[in-house]
């Protein structure tokens, strides 16, 4: 699914420039959940950012379903995006105006799914992640777990082929995260694809693959399963 | 896809109250201005098109040269109609002569009303179409008929049939009606067309009329024409241009060009300066567009400034829809959808304030301008406008918005720069700007007319009314009813004239004088007044001495104005004689008795005209001049001149006019002006600080932390409200560097327009720059003061 070699990024102020990502390459496969770690700084959430199309890289090839896509417009990054990724952030990142039921409904309305299909749609989703009682709610009416399966909710309901976690528990208590995990979990074991990024041990051994790096590189990667 | 745009919009106006409250009322009172200046612009641009024929009607002018001096109007003499009938009728579908609108009395039984109305030929009719309502459609067949307006008719006759009757004009002539037309609506020059009698019967009613008929220096006459089908009014022009001189030659001295003057010039370009055309109203429309569309923008600033202010808060938003699959496009439209809310609230918000206004609108600009409810052109104009408001106010909140890398604002790294806020503050300095021009602009308009208001008049124009007489009644009664006026105790002194204390109805030349230059074409103003003109209304005696009813020979006696010496160029005029010209002339030549200050007649802006005031011999009185007693109440003496004149005319209606109340009018289209730019200049300050209250609230808000911070390190109240304003206050001053040059050189130039003014006063500058701060720092104290006093515990913790 996704073949990146060589990638670079870099980051300059007026004074310095820092290398983000340094020449990193790996593979991640259909329906591999892959878990990426690291110190603060290491350059995991750029990576994470160029993978969910939302960065450009500055150098190296990213082949995304074998295209070709460093150096797509934002116009053609959005189009991608939106049909094969789906995000899930650690902030939540829900929108305070909207409903929880318009917060899902969403990433349908961008991609042109009708009216009709995106109702059946949003209910089957919010009944699997348990919150179908709270959809006329809005965001800061849910506790913090509440939200994160909205956010999960959203990230899934366009059955997105790809979904790109950034510390997905880190706002949350252990019971809670353990609840967002298992709720990964079961994505990955019907087909998606997840890439996670965390500080959290615990959290990576419900991956598949761990890709530790340091410095923009890659240091290590341990298999689990 | 537009649902949820309009829904998120509605919850966003919805949960910021105050900032919705400033957009929509800010943007509501632009667009009502706006609205209201279109109405206007459009009633204007609108004048004279109600008549059928509006785009072939031409009115003939005339340009005269004498000293090297250009002069234009519309009078013209007789002999010209027979002229252009004759040899350039080819031109024409119609022609008409027309006397001026005159003012007579109609009288009914026992029944009289006095009305305004013209002398036409038939042919008006087919120019004009007036509407018959009743009556033949050709109602200036015969000699003694008379077509009334309706309301004329319903005035004279209640709700009995007009037609047929007969009416006693002015107590001389029997007419009668043979239609009734429909009042002609008040955007048209011909609103006081309140009846109309037959030229031919006009020709036989004075002599000099009659005279006029082969006299080509009697200038007293209007023409109407309808061009050709197949020409145009320029065509027409080029042909008629020299058809005075060389049917003529005698007054090429004056040089004589005849032209026509489109009906759509009549009433936005008629201003002609040393012959060549020079605008008139049309700088008026002109000057409240520009207005109109300033406050406009004024507005629209308001809400671009507060949406991107507010960006920090619509950042993240922006970041999750881009990253859940929205492209750029979807953004700007979902950020113009909310504006378009936005100035949909304002513009039915804005609806109700012209309809609310609207009367007093009417009444500053002294229109009757009606709601367009059922104007289709205006309802198409409002979906443009509520569109071009919301894209103007809208496209650079969208773009900026729109512009937002997800990555960052989604990290929580997202900062607006340093800066983020210059664009906001240039149009915070754009709005000053724009409202200090206005204050500035305004403030010198009302000093020109103060200036103008205060110039010595010549006369004492209080205490003094004065009574048209112009029916046949009155004639041969002017001593016995000075006697009479005197003794009913409500009079202290009359006299009679020719014309009226505030207007020049007649010009002469044709003079010559002992010293007078060689080819020196003079032209006096000419009022013919009884003994006690000078006393009555209080002008001064410069040199020289008064009429006098002890002298006979004062009939041939003539009082001189002051300009009129210098214009003359004599020295000592006491005792010298003013001849005709024309040696063959019976009348005796007039001497010189006295000098007389300069009485404004005309245009309180230009210098006076040079002017004769001559014995009337012949009893020539239009106007019976009263000043009053003022030793008791003007109520007590109107009414004892009113039972002195209902006594001796009791079929006459009693009219009279204050002097001063008719001076007055010669201010009101300048004074409509000021008082239409105070009302927007007060709307666009209103505006201005509508936006900056809502910015001065988010800067509060903003800097919640740095207030705490500051306060518990020590700063006072004072501190925080100096840091909190003095950014304003910078933006002000600056506004007020860039405003007062323009300012300047755009008043400079209005003002040239005026002989009479006043010099541009330093003080107008300061007095608007001082203002305009004071009324920023009120606004911007509210919010820094409310921020200043707050519990810095509770902005610490709001993290």
């Amino acid at each position: 699914m996704i073949k990146i070699k060589d990638l670079e990024k870099f980051y300059s102020t007026d004074e310095v420039r820092t290398i983000a990502l340094n020449k990193l390459s790996f593979n991640v496969n259909d329906g591999e959940f892959v878990a990426i770690m690291g110190p603060s700084g290491c350059g995991k959430s750029t990576l994470l950012n160029i993978l969910g199309l939302l960065d450009d890289p500055d150098g190296g090839s990213f082949e995304f379903n074998g295209i070709e896509v460093a150096g797509f417009n934002e116009r053609k990054r959005a189009d991608l995006r939106k049909h094969t990724i789906g995000f899930v952030f650690q902030s939540f990142n829900l929108i305070d105006e909207l409903t929880v039921y318009e917060n899902v409904e969403l990433p349908l309305i961008y991609t042109g799914v009708k009216a009709d299909e995106r109702k059946k749609r949003v209910k089957e989703v919010l009944e699997k992640m348990q919150i179908m009682h709270r959809c006329k709610h809005f965001p800061q009416q849910l506790s913090g777990g509440q939200q994160q399966r909205v956010a999960v909710a959203r990230a899934v309901v366009n059955n997105p082929k790809l979904i790109l976690a950034d510390e997905p528990t880190g706002n949350l208590d252990s019971n809670n995260g353990n609840e967002v995990m298992d709720l990964l979990t079961e994505l990955n074991e019907v087909g998606t694809t997840i890439v996670m990024v965390t500080h959290s041990e615990h959290d990576a051994k419900y991956s598949h693959r761990i890709i530790r790096m340091l410095d923009g590189q890659k240091v290590t990667e341990n298999v689990l399963v | 896809m537009i649902k949820n745009y309009f829904k998120i919009a509605w919850r966003n106006l919805k949960k910021n109250k105050v900032y919705s409250f400033i957009n929509i009322f800010g943007l509501a009172l632009g667009m009502s201005v706006t609205i209201m200046i279109t109405l206007w612009v459009v009633d204007e641009l609108n004048f004279n098109k109600f008549f059928e024929n509006h785009d072939q009607i031409a009115q003939i002018y005339q340009s005269q040269t004498a000293n090297g001096q250009v002069g234009t109007g519309q009078a013209i003499p007789r002999p010209l109609e027979f002229l252009l009938r004759k040899e350039y009728g080819d031109n024409f579908k119609k022609i008409s002569m027309s006397s001026w609108n005159t003012s007579m009395y109609l009288q009914y039984g026992d029944n009289t009303i006095s009305k305004n109305g013209n002398f036409m030929q038939e042919e008006a009719l087919d120019i004009f179409t007036p509407k018959i309502v009743k009556g033949e459609a050709n109602g200036l067949k015969e000699k003694n008929s008379i077509m009334l307006s309706e309301s004329t008719a319903k005035a004279l006759f209640g709700n009995e049939n007009a037609i047929g009757k007969v009416v006693k004009i002015n107590n001389k002539s029997d007419m009668m009606v043979t239609s009734v037309f429909e009042d002609l609506p008040t955007n048209t020059d011909f609103d006081l067309l309140e009846f109309i009698m037959p030229w031919k019967h006009y020709i036989t009613r004075q002599s000099w009329i009659e005279d006029a008929v082969d006299s080509w220096g009697n200038n007293s006459f209007q023409m109407f024409v309808q061009i050709a089908d197949n020409t145009t009014m320029e065509g027409v022009t080029s042909k008629v241009l020299d058809s005075k001189i060389k049917a003529n030659p005698s007054e090429a001295e004056f040089n004589p060009q005849i032209f026509l003057l489109p009906m759509k010039d009549w009433h936005l370009r008629s201003n002609f300066e040393n012959g060549v055309q020079s605008g008139g109203r049309i700088e008026n429309v002109w000057l409240f567009t520009i207005i109109g569309a300033f406050i406009l923008f004024l507005a629209c600033i308001n809400f671009m400034n507060l949406s991107t202010a507010r960006s920090e808060k619509r950042a993240i938003e922006v970041g999750i829809r881009k990253a859940i699959g929205s492209n750029r496009k979807q953004l700007i439209n979902q950020f113009l959808s909310e504006s378009l809310l936005v100035v949909l609230f304002a513009y039915v918000l804005s609806i109700i304030i012209v309809l609310l206004s609207l009367n007093g609108f009417n009444y500053l600009a002294s229109k009757q301008i009606v709601f367009p409810w059922s104007n289709i052109q205006f309802w198409a104009f409002s979906l443009l406008f509520i569109l071009f408001t919301a894209l103007i106010s809208g496209s650079y909140p969208a773009l900026y918005l729109s512009s937002f890398k997800p990555i960052k604002v989604l990290k929580g790294t997202f900062r607006t720069g340093r800066y983020a806020a210059l664009p906001r503050k240039v149009l915070v300095v754009t709005q000053f700007a724009v409202s200090i021009v206005l204050i500035i602009g305004t403030l010198i308009v009302m000093s020109q007319i103060e200036y103008s208001k205060n110039r010595p008049i010549g006369y004492d124009k209080g205490g003094l009314i004065q009574i048209p007489v112009m029916s046949e009644e009155f004639i041969g009664k002017q001593d016995f009813m000075r006697n009479q006026f005197l003794a009913s105790g409500g009079v202290v002194e009359m006299s009679t004239s020719s014309s009226p204390t505030t207007a020049i109805w007649s010009n002469r030349g044709g003079y010559t004088w002992d010293g007078k230059p060689e080819g020196f074409q003079e032209n006096f103003s000419w009022t013919e007044v009884s003994a006690e003109y000078v006393k009555s209304l209080g002008m001064k005696i410069i040199e020289g001495r008064d009429f006098s009813r002890e002298f006979a020979t004062d009939s041939n006696a003539v009082l001189v104005n002051k300009t009129a010496i210098e214009y003359m160029g004599i020295t000592n005029p006491i005792g010298k004689f003013i001849r005709d010209e024309n040696l063959e002339n019976p009348d005796p030549p007039m001497q010189i008795i006295g000098v007389v200050e300069d009485v404004i007649t005309q245009s309180p802006y230009e210098p006076v005209k040079e002017g004769l005031y001559v014995f009337d011999k012949e009893g020539n009185a239009n106007y019976y001049n009263l000043r009053l007693n003022p030793n008791k109440s003007v109520s007590d003496n109107l009414n004892s001149i009113e039972r002195t004149f209902k006594t001796h005319f009791p079929n006459l209606p009693f009219r009279y006019d204050f002097i001063d109340e008719q001076y007055a009018q010669k201010f009101a289209s300048e004074e409509r002006v000021a008082s239409l730019a105070r009302v927007f200049t007060i709307l666009a300050i209103l505006i201005s600080c509508l936006g900056l209250f809502g910015l001065a609230s988010f800067v509060a808000e903003q800097r919640t932390k740095e207030i705490g911070v500051r306060k518990v390190l020590g700063a006072s109240v004072c501190n925080l409200w100096i840091l909190l304003s003095k950014d304003f206050v910078k933006l002000v001053i600056i506004a007020f560097l860039i405003a007062t040059p323009i300012a300047f050189y755009m008043m400079s130039q209005w003002i040239q327009k005026f002989a009479y003014r006043t010099d541009i006063s330093w003080w107008i500058f300061l007095a608007a720059g001082l203002g305009a701060l004071v009324i920023t720092l009120i606004t911007v104290s509210f919010q820094s003061i409310k921020a200043a006093i707050a519990n810095p515990t509770k902005s610490l913790r709001t993290e």
